[in-house]
């Protein structure tokens, strides 16, 4: 199913899940078309593994559809979480460690221009409000000393801790949680700098 | 905690970098609800949220929507298959995973928890979903999809093989539970019998204690224990006591011992004490002193009498008569036998 090219899977609306906890097949359809392509990229950096990632995706499609997980408006947006629950359940099989060796054998870089020529299916993720959201994080991304943005990816798709990032690059643990937390406040700068913006006078 | 190190630490747990315990605190710590910490958090949300949208772009398989709603489709009907997460909960904390029951698992753990017939209809679903898979694929797109079909009967493969571990380790348990079941059994008949023989040596116990009362008491009252003590003493005197005119064949025999003053008589044919009397034993010195009563059975010859007697120096005889139970302190009945020192 192709979505309205101005949906956003930013701005999904929480109407939208709800549809989907009542049974709506189409709702469903358009949930999965809006932020399939956004989740699995997600669980594939994390997971390193295509095989995996797609077992994953299905996983928690699933469990919304059967409202085994259920989505709680007064916690943040319904993309926040939906992609809470991928990153998570991602770093959660990751830990596991069944899936360790796959991801080295199959490691990807971060999805080669192939890997997106033979997956990408047209007008998946290209929503003008998204887009913009992708070069607002990568300009505040690539803004971000080395080091910083080096402790925000080991935490956040590694799923590692201060202490572990702390042990693993050989630095104090106060050093990491710093690095963090300024690489954080930067990234928040950043989208409230375009926030007010976009704001009308 | 300070405050301030919780609000510190906001960054640092919307990417889930804080270690357990912190993440616990700053959880607690959210439900009291703290209006800055909570402004901290939706900035920093808003910022996590963010990350993946910088990732470069990679979709997923065509195919994979048609299988999610292929599979969908197969479990209507078990909506309610309860089960729980073997994995630990990782970070973010709680309050970032934004769900009312966050319920982690994985695909093998919720396997673990379903019954054969519901993993027996998961791998025909997966069948199913591979065939339809197969008809989709059959498009414009058959070049794009044959990568993706042939990871995707890869998948079924490592699904067969999946189940058929579960179904082995299923097994597995199955046969660990039987021998658990069969070392009950064996515990609880051994407990049976321990108990029977408890309860059998119990009896026992009570018979020997009964036999032992028996016997203290019998030891403690025998008059032949008290003979064969008086016997034994080297002061001992005898006398002969023979029957009276109402009863000729009736005699005894009279020990007295002065220093401890004891007394044994031994009677032989005196007749049976009618209903309300007994035979008492008296000292005739100035007057008679009664020293002791005793009753003869119907059908007995002769009986032992033990008895501790009071000084008697100057007793000249001994009588027995037979007088009313509980009789008085002057003979009045008739006498049977007697004997003088």
């Amino acid at each position: 199913m192709r979505q309205d090219p101005e949906q956003a899977v930013s701005t999904i609306e929480p109407a939208l899940l709800s549809r989907v906890m009542k049974g709506e097949h189409q709702a469903f359809s358009l949930l999965y078309d809006l932020s399939g392509t956004l989740l699995y990229s997600l669980a594939l950096k994390i997971l390193g593994n295509r095989e995996e990632a797609a077992d994953l995706l299905q996983e928690i499609y699933l469990e919304i559809r059967k409202k085994s997980v259920r989505y709680d408006v007064g916690r943040g947006t319904p993309i926040a979480w939906l992609i809470t629950l991928t990153r998570n359940r991602a770093v959660d099989r990751l830990r596991a460690g069944s899936i360790r060796a796959k991801r080295r054998s199959a490691d990807l870089p971060n999805g080669s221009t192939a890997e997106r020529a033979a997956d990408q299916p047209s007008g998946s993720f290209d929503a003008r409000a998204d887009q913009e959201l992708r070069r607002l994080i990568l300009a505040a991304a690539a803004g971000l000393p080395s080091a910083q943005r080096e402790a925000i990816e080991m935490a956040y798709y590694a799923g590692l801790s201060y202490a572990d990032i702390s042990s693993r690059l050989n630095q104090p643990p106060e050093t990491v949680k710093t690095r963090i937390k300024l690489a954080m406040i930067k990234l928040r700068e950043a989208l409230q700098k375009d926030e007010e913006r976009n704001i009308p006078s | 905690m300070t405050h301030g190190e919780l609000e510190d630490a906001i960054p640092l747990y919307v990417i889930g970098a804080l270690e357990r315990s912190e993440r616990q605190v700053l959880d607690a710590h959210l439900l009291s609800g703290c209006p800055s910490c909570h402004s901290a958090l939706r900035e920093f949300q808003a910022v996590a949220t963010a990350l993946p949208f910088g990732l470069d772009v990679v979709s997923p398989p065509r195919l994979l929507k048609a299988s999610i709603m292929a599979a969908q489709a197969s479990t209507v009907g078990h909506d309610t298959m309860g089960h729980t997460s073997d994995l630990p909960r990782l970070g973010p904390g709680k309050w970032m995973e934004h769900v009312s029951q966050p319920d982690s698992r994985s695909t093998i753990a919720w396997m673990n928890g379903v019954p054969k017939w519901i993993i027996g209809s998961a791998v025909a679903a997966a069948v199913a979903g591979s065939v339809a898979m197969a008809w989709i694929a059959h498009d414009s797109h058959v070049t794009d999809d044959s990568v993706a079909l042939t990871q995707w009967k890869a998948q079924a493969a490592s699904a067969a093989s999946r189940s058929a571990e579960l179904q082995r380790q299923l097994e597995e348990r199955e046969q660990a539970l039987l021998r658990a079941r069969e070392e009950l059994q064996r515990s609880l008949a051994d407990t049976a019998e321990l108990k029977d023989q408890l309860i059998q040596r119990e009896a026992e116990l009570d018979v020997l204690k009964t036999q032992l009362d028996l016997y203290e008491k019998r030891r403690a009252r025998t008059p032949e224990d008290e003979l064969a003590v008086l016997l034994r003493t080297q002061t001992v005197k005898a006398a002969v006591l023979a029957g009276t005119e109402a009863a000729r064949d009736a005699s005894g025999i009279f020990l007295y011992d002065h220093r401890t003053r004891k007394a044994w008589l031994y009677t032989l044919n005196l007749p049976a004490c009618p209903a309300g009397t007994e035979y008492r034993l008296w000292l005739l010195n100035e007057k008679p002193v009664s020293v002791g009563a005793f009753r003869v059975g119907k059908g007995e010859t002769s009986h032992l009498f033990v008895q501790s007697v009071p000084d008697f120096p100057g007793t000249k005889a001994f009588s027995v008569s037979l007088e009313p139970a509980g009789g008085g302190r002057q003979p009045a009945g008739v006498p049977y036998l007697r004997s003088s020192l």
